[in-house]
């Protein structure tokens, strides 16, 4: 028991470490989600029938098709069709960036439809083009009410980052084997990795909760 | 809705994407640093030590056949199902982390000279009294590192004979010593390098060989890569007549 609490210790600094990487995967991941999510929720919405489907077999896909296969589908199958030689680390943001897109454009989608058909038309009879009254009346109160579908795509995505070791991004879960595999110390340190994914899940859905008080609207939250 | 404000949207995210792909494309072969792909879970030819830096009987002999032959070397840990189509594709340059030469993986790369020869043994718990034999019998599990040797050979010419055991595959040699420890498994094959390592760690101890012929390590790199593998042979054959090379097997008892 001391044994494995003075591997545990010794070991900390450099899981830490590893949760940077983590950290960094997840926000660059998030980012392209919401970009790519909120692009395709409005279209999906919005757009004419032909984008629509575009739209609908994208998210398909990428909900369809699971991480491991994706990440291996870009990181070796973009190498050899088209010579783009990314890093795993680029290919992991990106392939978790895009499912997480094609998720998080159902919860935008949900908020966007669950919003008074009437915000839209009154835009429009008060002289705003269609883009201006989505940027400015739908998206604003679309996303407020996105926030707490949105914490959730957030502990799934931190969690799918570990599936990033496999390409040999140095993430805490591929740390923490590394360091298990040279002390034989595996459960105390898959336990600490496990520990630190809690924290940072506590601390994400925490941040998103204090947004969620902050931007929203008294009297309108319904 | 205005289709152009949607359609102008998707040209936005298009471009941030190929913008994005076009910025992140370089790859190691594009730099003039070499890139060795390592499975950090075998010690004691490749691991990372305390503070996450590389080490390992691999990892110091390249690094002294880099410094003789005047290149830099970077190691990446990575998972080793995929470390021979990580080499195919470019994003290593070499694999030196305990790879047996085989015939199969000769279709896809190039071998340097053989630097060390290597046994797959059977590890099981300190106190276990039984033999080889009895151990691959009797229904009994045995562990092995998936897309090894003697994973292969162990299912073509044991268990295709009829011999009465079956294969738990697990992604390392250390995991499956963890399960021989937990008692899931009564024995586990493995190269005998890091059966001793795990020994030296844990109350384990190898049974003996179970057929299977020696083996030997070399370095891999991609086909057409005839000038590393000149300068890597080179380099070896300069590090085993060199002092060094002993104080490296003293010092990673592989």
């Amino acid at each position: 028991m001391t044994e494995s609490l003075i591997v545990l210790y010794g070991a900390l600094p450099y899981l830490l470490r590893g949760s940077l990487v983590t950290i960094a995967v997840v926000v660059g991941a998030m980012m392209i989600g919401v970009i790519v999510g909120i692009s395709l929720a409005v279209g999906q919405v919005y757009g004419d029938r032909w984008l629509h489907r575009l739209i609908a077999v994208y998210v398909w896909f990428f909900r369809g098709v699971p991480l491991l296969v994706l990440l291996f589908l870009f990181y070796f199958g973009l190498f050899s069709l088209l010579q783009i030689n990314l890093s795993a680390f680029t290919v992991s943001v990106i392939v978790l960036g895009m499912i997480s897109s094609a998720y998080q454009s159902q919860i935008f989608r949900g908020a966007i439809m669950s919003l008074p058909e009437g915000q839209m038309k009154a835009a429009r009879a008060l002289g705003m083009s269609d883009g201006k009254a989505v940027l400015l009346i739908i998206l604003p109160q679309a996303l407020r009410l996105s926030i707490p579908g949105w914490s959730n795509e957030y502990s799934i995505v931190l969690k799918d980052s570990a599936v990033a070791y496999a390409l040999g991004v140095m993430e805490m879960m591929a740390r923490a084997h590394f360091v298990a595999s040279r002390t034989y110390e595996h459960l105390p340190l898959y336990f600490a990795a496990g520990f630190m994914f809690m924290i940072l899940t506590y601390l994400g859905t925490k941040g998103l909760r204090i947004l969620e008080e902050k931007v929203r609207i008294p009297g309108y939250s319904s | 809705m205005g289709k152009k404000f949607l359609w102008a949207l998707i040209l936005l995210v298009a471009i941030v994407i190929a913008g994005g792909v076009y910025y992140f494309k370089q790859g190691p072969a594009s730099a003039k640093v070499y890139i060795n792909g390592i499975d950090a879970n075998f010690p004691p030819f490749a691991y990372v030590d305390k503070d996450g830096v590389p080490d390992g009987f691999d990892v110091k002999s390249v690094d002294w056949i880099a410094k003789e032959m005047g290149f830099t070397v970077k190691h990446q840990p990575m998972d080793w199902d995929g470390i021979i189509p990580s080499l195919v594709a470019k994003k290593i340059d070499m694999v030196a982390s305990g790879m047996s030469i085989t015939d199969k993986r000769k279709e896809q790369v190039n071998f340097t000279i053989p630097y060390w020869k290597i046994a797959q043994v059977i590890v099981a718990p300190a106190d276990c009294t039984q033999s080889v034999d009895e151990l691959l019998s009797n229904g009994n599990k045995i562990g092995v590192q998936r897309g090894t040797t003697e994973a292969k050979w162990m299912k073509d010419n044991l268990i295709a004979k009829g011999k009465d055991f079956s294969l738990v595959e697990y992604d390392s040699a250390p995991l499956a010593i963890e399960d021989i420890l937990n008692g899931r498994i009564v024995g586990a094959a493995m190269d005998d390098a890091p059966a001793k390592d795990a020994m030296r760690k844990k109350p384990v101890k190898i049974i003996g060989t179970f057929g299977m012929a020696s083996e030997d390590f070399g370095y891999a790199v991609r086909k057409e890569d005839t000038e590393l593998l000149k300068m890597m042979n080179e380099g070896l054959q300069k590090l085993m007549a060199s002092p060094y090379w002993e104080e490296l097997k003293e010092k990673y008892k592989p």
